[in-house]
């Protein structure tokens, strides 16, 4: 292919699939007009030579995630197509309302299964089916965290449908990951495509990092002036540790581990070289089964004992609360519109996808008669591991899960494969772009004040030509995100 | 601060120190062997000596102590050694890589970048082609690092526990260096011209060339030098200096007024030791320098092992004394 051809020139989407620069005529997207014309404006070399600059600065800055390959722990950048996904204003704005509205009703139904569970008790939800959740916590029973807020950080989930239609694939209410990367591709593309950023007239997302320290304040069981918060990492080996000292760094807060903080009488203190220090507030970004070994592994060197306790009593805040993978657990997700309904007495506002709840016979007879053509997830795995995409899949696969389904039906769900959107993407090999489906992870923050949504998100993109999982685990990469301002009146 | 957090910023400042230091031998020490036409062994073996690894470099089977080529790839390559350039390197940005949100961003890209190019094909090339040049960048990168710690970070708690652990470190180089190198040129007992060399090499290890030599106007001795290098006032890598540095950095971390707090063995022993080194300036002999240097050595390891326990977090115990390493 010549070098010196536009970028964009013989660009073709999949067919029977929603391109989110294209028109499935192939022409541009008259919203993104002027910053696709910008973006064509590079030659396939002049890109090739931006993209490398970009990949030069992720190593040199140590944007790294590790991989348990060796003991030391080797360090990779997470993969970055510099060819950015854009958002309408008018799309943005139907996500945001939809994504307020989906963290509100999912806020109020943790508040309700850790108190009085009227919504399994009038039998609008199945018991059976919520409680058995993995990380359904009965011990947690009966908390109230201070400041009233479970949910600190979300991230849900998006994918666009072949109609362009967005849905909720999951939603991630325990320790969503990936914001960082937000951050540090919109700097990239500042740094090597200002000239199409420009164009695009695209929201800021750097607001991210002050917005989150605050909503931890508000929560604070102290004067938010007097708080002391910390971000709570398992320490340089974990895979997102770039992330925690990034937040770290970028809210000015402490990072610690788990060793370096003590309980005693119920409040929670930092070692420090000046003695105790007490903490309000911790981020924590390890996993809740690890972090108090009185509450949930007795055998577990890790966490902090007696932080549990500290919490209960309102004495410190944790973000998120322990306890919320109840909420985003994959068979409850089914449910989430039920959820809306039932306490915002609202239509949601968000499509989602049909799903068959294996724990339901009428469902999992379905289910196993079909396996060729589901997508079938474990509820309890994450990072695109535990999954059976059926119409790929060969017949002792298919085998194999019928026989995984049958055995523990309230582990699975199952859903039709959708034709994720795609965008526009560069392909090294080939030196030039090609459609690559992608899912969009928009951040929504949670304090006292009620919730706000971050305009951009991570786009994670399936590298892999024909490939369906955004996974990075699985050879997953990352876009920037532009959320286009909205057009001055 | 935390002390996991000040454990880490005392070892970053170390070994920016150790790796600069290190380099510094090396580029010095290749010199001087071209210089004077002495007996491989005595210039190399001393460089061995000084970092401590003597022991370990004989049980590694790496090579004798006159290869210089191979005290060279020991001193500058070998990642089981905790001298080596590269570990120096790597140590220090581990360290750093476990504080991110505490160093500046700065800090950590210049620091990554060298990291990176260590390990790179590069480095390799430029060590192999031009060896002056491979010394000297490392040398002239930890020093503007070290510029860019002081001009990008607060001075805060972090600040004061790096520049602590850099002094110290700094102490116990510089004695390390002097000890070794007295000692080989006394055994040698050659002729005053080659002495001179040795002694203006040892002067250029320690970037004292051009400080000493405004200081005594252009009067190389043994004595001077020595006694210039451990308690001169004003050179920035004397003993002396050092240990002033180290005292006041941890006089801002622990106010002697504020007594409650922890860290009053540390701050005891650190300031008895830099009593100790300024006064040996009233009737400096000469030839009590072994024994003097070696208590410098001894007592600046203890220190940090007692700044440990005290304040970052350390076990009680001499096994907990290298933490963070």
């Amino acid at each position: 292919m010549d070098p010196a051809t536009p970028l964009l020139s013989d660009y073709a989407g999949l067919p029977g699939t929603w391109d989110e620069l294209f028109t499935s005529t192939g022409a541009p997207r008259p919203a993104f007009r002027r910053a696709i014309d910008a973006l064509d404006a590079h030659s396939r070399a002049g890109f090739a030579v931006c993209q490398g600059l970009a990949e030069r600065a992720l190593l040199d800055q140590g944007v790294t995630f590790s991989v348990y390959s060796d003991q030391r722990g080797t360090e990779k950048i997470f993969p970055f197509c510099l060819v950015p996904r854009i958002v309408s204003a008018a799309d943005w704005a139907t996500l945001e309302r939809g994504l307020l509205q989906r963290v509100r009703a999912l806020e109020l139904f943790l508040a309700d299964l850790y108190a009085d569970q009227h919504i399994l008790k009038d039998g609008t939800l199945p018991t059976d089916l919520v409680l058995a959740s993995k990380s359904w916590f009965p011990q947690l029973q009966g908390v109230r965290p201070v400041g009233g807020v479970r949910i600190h950080i979300a991230g849900i989930d998006l994918v666009r449908d072949p109609k362009g239609t967005w849905r909720v694939l999951e939603d991630n209410l325990r320790t969503p990951s990936g914001v960082s990367y937000v951050l540090e591709n919109r700097i990239l593309s500042k740094r090597v495509i200002p000239d199409v950023l420009d164009a695009a007239r695209v929201e800021p997302v750097d607001a991210y990092p002050g917005r989150l320290a605050e909503s931890l304040r508000s929560v604070s069981p102290v004067d938010p002036d007097e708080t002391s918060a910390v971000v709570l990492t398992p320490g340089p080996y974990n895979s997102a540790y770039f992330e925690h000292s990034f937040l770290a760094r970028t809210m000015g807060l402490e990072l610690v581990q788990a060793a370096d903080l003590f309980t005693e009488g119920d409040r929670v203190f930092c070692r420090t070289t000046r003695g105790p220090r007490p903490v309000h507030v911790i981020y924590r970004r390890i996993d809740e089964t690890y972090l108090d070994p009185e509450v949930f592994r007795p055998d577990s060197l890790l966490g902090v004992p007696g932080i549990m306790r500290a919490w209960a009593k309102g004495n410190v805040a944790l973000a998120n609360a322990p306890g919320n993978g109840v909420a985003d657990d994959k068979a409850v997700y089914p449910f989430v519109p039920d959820i809306v309904r039932y306490y915002l007495s609202e239509e949601p506002l968000l499509a989602q996808l049909d799903t068959w709840v294996c724990a339901r016979e009428e469902d999992r007879r379905f289910v196993v008669d079909h396996l060729g053509e589901l997508v079938v997830k474990a509820v309890d795995e994450a990072g695109g591991y535990g999954m059976l995409m059926g119409p790929q899949a060969t017949k002792a696969q298919i085998d194999e899960f019928r026989q995984r389904v049958l055995a523990e039906p309230r582990k699975y769900i199952a859903q039709r494969r959708l034709e994720l959107s795609t965008c526009p993407t560069w392909v090294e090999a080939k030196g030039t772009v090609e459609p690559r489906r992608v899912d969009l992870r928009p951040y929504i923050l949670n304090g006292r004040d009620g919730p706000w949504v971050l305009p951009g998100g991570l786009t994670r993109v399936a590298l892999t030509e024909g490939s369906y999982v955004v996974n990075s685990s699985q050879g997953g990469g990352s876009k920037d995100t532009w959320v286009q301002k909205p057009e001055a009146a | 601060m935390i002390s996991r957090v000040a454990d880490h910023c005392f070892w970053l400042g170390r070994y920016l120190e150790r790796a600069e230091s290190t380099a510094r031998v090396l580029g010095v020490t290749r010199n001087l062997a071209l210089d004077v036409g002495l007996n491989p062994r005595h210039v190399w073996l001393p460089v061995i000596i000084v970092s401590g690894e003597q022991a370990r470099y004989v049980a590694s089977g790496q090579g004798r102590p006159d290869d210089g080529e191979r005290v060279q790839d020991y001193m500058t390559w070998d990642e089981e050694n905790p001298s080596s350039i590269a570990r120096s390197l790597s140590a220090a940005r581990d360290n750093a890589r476990s504080i991110r949100e505490v160093v500046s961003l700065e800090t950590w890209e210049a620091l990554n970048a060298l990291y990176l190019w260590m390990g790179s094909p590069r480095a390799r090339v430029e060590w192999r082609e031009d060896r002056h040049a491979f010394y000297r960048r490392i040398r002239t990168s930890m020093q503007s690092l070290q510029g860019i710690v002081r001009g990008t970070m607060l001075f805060d708690d972090a600040m004061h526990f790096m520049l602590l652990g850099n002094m110290l470190e700094r102490a116990g180089q510089t004695a390390r260096i002097l000890d070794v190198h007295h000692h080989a040129f006394q055994a040698l007992g050659t002729h005053e011209v080659i002495e001179t060399a040795l002694w203006l090499a040892l002067l250029r290890a320690c970037s004292g060339f051009e400080p000493f030599m405004k200081v005594h106007r252009g009067r190389v001795s043994p004595a001077a030098v020595a006694r210039f290098l451990v308690v001169d006032p004003i050179f920035p890598r004397s003993v002396r200096f050092s240990l002033r540095a180290a005292v006041s950095r941890f006089e801002r971390l622990r106010p002697p007024e504020q007594d409650d707090l922890p860290g009053a063995r540390s701050a005891a022993r650190l300031t008895a030791l830099a009593s100790w080194v300024a006064a040996l300036d009233k009737d400096f002999d000469v030839a009590g320098l072994h024994e003097l240097l070696t208590h410098v050595v001894d007592e600046t390891a203890a220190i940090a092992g007692v700044i440990g326990t005290e304040l970052l977090g350390y076990a009680e115990g001499p096994a907990a004394e290298m933490s963070a390493q």
